[in-house]
C-alpha cells in the first residue's frame, strides 16, 4: 500500500466525517431563507420574511431577554469565582487543592439530566420556586469549569513576581490585585465571560427544568418547535443564534491567545 | 559608609518541613554598605533576602532594620525595596508608570511624582524614556527600569536578586561597575544575592558566603581571597590548590608544617580558621606559583614536575603539573605578559613556592567528598 493510497482514503474518511457532523447544522440556515413552510426539497425560493416577523413575537423577544441576563449574570459569577479560584490553584499549594480542583470540573463529565434533576429536587426543598434565579445558579455549576480553566491558563505563565514587586512597592493586597493582577489576565476575564456567556446561552437540560414560567430561548425553541407553522421562524432564530454563537467563541479565543501572549 | 547599624538579623532560622533553608543567621549590616550574599544555587541566600524583604516568614530569629523589629511587619510596609531576578517590570505600563508605580501611594502630588520619575530614569542613563513600552525594552534596559522603580522609593535598604544574571557577559561587566557607582553616590545600602563570585567580589564591600543554609564567613573580598576559613569557602573563590600537611610545631602567629609535595615550611595562623588539628589542608592560589624550565632561585620550597595539560585564556595561561606524589595536579596560572605560552604538555618544569602564598585551611575533614 503506497502513502498517497493511504492518505487518501484517510481524507475521504475524514471528509464523509465533517460532512456528517456539520451538513444537519448547515441546513439550518439553508431552509431559514426557504420560502416555505415545510421543511424539504425542493427549495421554494428566497426570502428573509421568516427573520422580520422574528421582531413581532413578543413570547421570543421576552424568552430573548430571559437568555440575555441569565447569560450576562452567569457569565460574571462564573468569572469571578473561577478567577479567584484559578489563582488560589496556580499561586498556592494547599491541602485538597487537587480534590477541590477535581470536583470543580465534575460538571463537565455529569450528564445534565442527572444534575438537572437533582437541581430541581434540591430547590424545591429548601422552597425556592423555578425562576430565572434558579436557572443562572445552575448555569454557574456548569459554566465554572470553563472559567476556571480560561483563568487557570492565564495565571499559569503570569510572573508571580510581579505581585510581590507591586506589594514590595507598597502597595495593598487588594491594591495590587486591582492595579497588577487584573490587567494583567483581563484579557483571560474577557474570554472567560465570552465562552460562559455562550455556555449559559445554548444550555437547554438545566433551564428546561429550572425555569419554571420564564423560559429562556433554548427552552423557548424547543416549545415552538410543536407547531410547524412556526418552523422556519425558529430556523431562522436558531441560525442566529448559531452565529453569534460561533463570532462570540471566536472572539473569546482571541483574547485567550492575546493572554497568554501578554504574559510572556 | 557610616557606622550605623542598618540591618542587625540575630539567629534567624528557616525551615521548610525538615529542610532548614537558613540555619542560624547572624549579619549586622553598615549603613551604606554594599553586601552580597554568595553561594551555590540552593544554599539558602534567596531564602535570606525574601526574609530580609519580608516575604518569608522565619521561625525564630529576629531581624531589626533600621532600629526597628520588623517581626509581623508586612514586606509593603518595610524600609526596603527589591529588584527581582526576572526584574517583575509590569507588562501592562509604560517606563513611567513603571518607575512610579510605587509613589502612587505616596502624598506626593502627580507634578512631584513625575519629576521624581524623570530623575529617577536620569539616574540610570534612560532620561526620557518615560513613555517607551514595557514590550519594547532590552535586558538591560529592564534592569535598570526594575533599578530606578525601586531607588525611586528612597529605601533604607536596597535588595537585589541575581540582578546581573540575565544579561549576557559585557553587559553585566559594564552594569556591576555602574550599580557600584550608584550605590556609592546614593549612599544606600545594597544587599546583593549572587551565585557569580566574580560579580561579588568586584561590587561588594563586604560578602557572605553560604553553604547549605549556614553563612560561613564574612569578610572584605580580598580577606575572603586571602584567608578563607576552610575548603567549601577557598574552592568558592577564585581557584586553589589543594595540599595536605602534618603540623609538626605551632606557634603563636605560625605553623610549621610539613606539606606533601612541597617539603617542610612556616606559614601563618590563619584567623578565620576555627580548629587546627595535626592533620591541617593548605591552599596555594595558582598566580601565587612560579612555573620555570630552569630551576629558580629564591624560593621557600621547590619542586619538579611535568605540564599534563596546558590552558589558553588570553589574560592568562593556566598550566597543570604532575608532581610525583600527589594525586591532583598543581594548577599555575601566569599572566599572558609577552603572547607567549612557554611550556608545552610532556614538558618537565619547576615549581617555586613562597611560603608566605600558602594559605591555612585549617581541618583536612572539611575536605568534603574527594579526599
Amino acid at each position: 500500500m503506497t502513502k498517497a493510497f493511504r492518505f487518501s482514503w484517510l481524507l475521504v474518511y475524514a471528509i464523509a466525517y465533517l460532512v456528517f457532523l456539520y451538513l444537519p447544522v448547515l441546513l439550518l440556515p439553508l431552509f431559514s431563507f426557504n420560502d416555505g413552510t415545510i421543511v424539504a426539497f425542493p427549495l421554494k425560493g428566497f426570502t428573509l420574511k421568516w427573520y422580520a416577523q422574528l421582531g413581532q413575537q413578543d413570547t421570543l423577544l421576552q424568552a430573548m431577554v430571559n437568555s440575555l441576563i441569565v447569560g450576562s449574570v452567569t457569565a460574571l459569577m462564573a468569572t469571578s469565582l473561577g478567577l479567584f479560584a484559578a489563582r488560589a490553584y496556580v499561586r498556592y499549594r494547599f491541602t485538597g487543592r487537587e480534590l477541590s480542583e477535581g470536583l470543580v470540573m465534575l460538571p463537565l463529565v455529569i450528564p445534565g439530566i442527572i444534575v438537572a434533576s437533582s437541581m430541581l429536587v434540591l430547590f424545591i426543598s429548601i422552597g425556592l420556586k423555578p425562576s430565572l434565579a434558579t436557572v443562572i445558579l445552575g448555569h454557574v455549576f456548569v459554566a465554572l469549569p470553563f472559567s476556571v480553566s480560561i483563568m487557570k491558563s492565564a495565571f499559569d505563565d503570569f510572573d508571580q513576581s510581579l505581585e510581590e514587586a507591586a506589594f514590595d512597592l507598597g502597595e495593598s493586597v487588594v491594591g495590587t490585585f486591582r492595579r497588577v493582577t487584573l490587567p494583567i489576565v483581563a484579557p483571560g476575564i474577557v474570554a472567560s465571560l465570552l465562552v460562559t456567556f455562550t455556555v449559559s446561552f445554548d444550555e437547554f437540560v438545566l433551564a428546561f427544568f429550572l425555569s419554571g414560567n420564564s423560559p429562556t430561548l433554548p427552552v423557548y425553541i424547543w416549545s415552538q418547535i410543536r407547531f410547524p407553522a412556526k418552523l422556519p421562524n425558529t430556523l431562522a432564530l436558531g441560525s442566529l443564534l448559531l452565529l453569534s454563537s460561533v463570532l462570540l467563541l471566536l472572539i473569546a479565543e482571541y483574547f485567550r491567545r492575546r493572554s497568554i501572549q501578554s504574559s510572556d | 559608609m557610616s557606622e550605623q547599624n542598618i540591618i542587625e538579623i540575630q539567629g534567624v532560622e528557616k525551615r521548610f518541613g525538615s529542610f532548614v533553608a537558613v540555619s542560624d543567621l547572624n549579619l549586622t549590616l553598615k549603613e551604606g554598605e554594599f553586601f552580597s550574599l554568595l553561594g551555590p544555587s540552593g544554599c539558602g541566600k534567596t531564602t535570606a533576602l525574601r526574609i530580609i524583604a519580608g516575604f518569608q516568614d522565619h521561625e525564630e530569629g529576629e531581624i531589626r532594620i533600621d532600629g526597628r523589629t520588623m517581626g509581623e511587619v508586612p514586606a509593603n510596609k518595610r524600609p526596603t525595596n527589591m529588584v527581582f531576578q526576572s526584574y517583575a517590570i509590569f507588562p501592562h505600563l509604560n517606563v513611567g508608570d513603571n518607575v512610579g508605580f510605587g509613589l502612587r501611594k505616596t502624598k506626593f502630588s502627580r507634578k512631584e511624582i513625575k519629576e521624581r520619575v524623570a530623575e529617577a530614569l536620569e539616574m540610570v542613563e534612560l532620561g526620557g524614556l518615560q513613555d517607551r513600552k514595557a514590550n519594547e525594552l532590552s535586558g538591560g534596559q529592564r534592569q535598570r527600569v526594575a533599578l530606578a522603580r525601586a531607588l525611586v522609593m528612597r529605601p533604607k535598604v536596597l535588595l537585589l536578586d541575581e540582578p546581573l544574571s540575565a544579561l549576557d557577559k559585557n553587559l553585566r561587566e559594564a552594569m556591576q561597575l555602574e550599580m557600584r557607582r550608584l550605590q556609592q553616590k546614593l549612599g544606600i545600602t545594597f544587599v546583593m544575592v549572587t551565585h557569580d563570585q566574580y560579580e561579588a567580589m568586584t561590587m561588594s564591600d563586604r560578602i557572605g558566603v553560604m553553604f547549605a543554609g549556614q553563612l560561613k564567613q564574612v569578610d572584605k573580598p580580598e580577606v575572603l581571597y586571602s584567608q578563607p576559613c576552610n575548603r567549601e569557602v577557598a574552592s568558592f573563590i577564585g581557584g586553589m590548590n589543594f595540599l595536605d600537611a602534618e603540623v609538626t610545631a605551632e606557634n603563636a602567629e605560625t605553623l610549621e608544617v610539613n606539606v606533601k609535595g612541597l617539603g617542610k615550611m612556616e606559614i601563618g595562623v590563619n584567623p578565620n580558621v576555627q580548629v587546627h588539628d595535626k592533620e591541617l589542608l593548605v591552599g596555594v592560589r595558582p598566580e601565587q606559583l612560579e612555573i620555570s624550565a630552569e630551576k629558580p632561585d629564591g624560593y621557600d620550597a621547590l619542586v619538579q614536575g611535568e605540564v599534563s595539560d596546558v590552558a589558553f585564556y588570553g589574560e592568562s595561561v593556566h598550566y597543570y603539573v604532575r608532581v610525583d606524589g600527589l594525586k591532583d595536579s598543581i594548577a599555575v596560572a601566569v599572566p599572558n605578559y609577552f603572547h607567549t605560552v612557554d611550556h608545552t604538555r610532556g614538558d618537565t618544569v619547576w615549581l617555586g613556592v613562597q611560603s608566605a602564598s600558602v594559605i591555612d585551611l585549617g581541618k583536612r575533614e572539611s575536605l568534603g567528598g574527594d579526599k
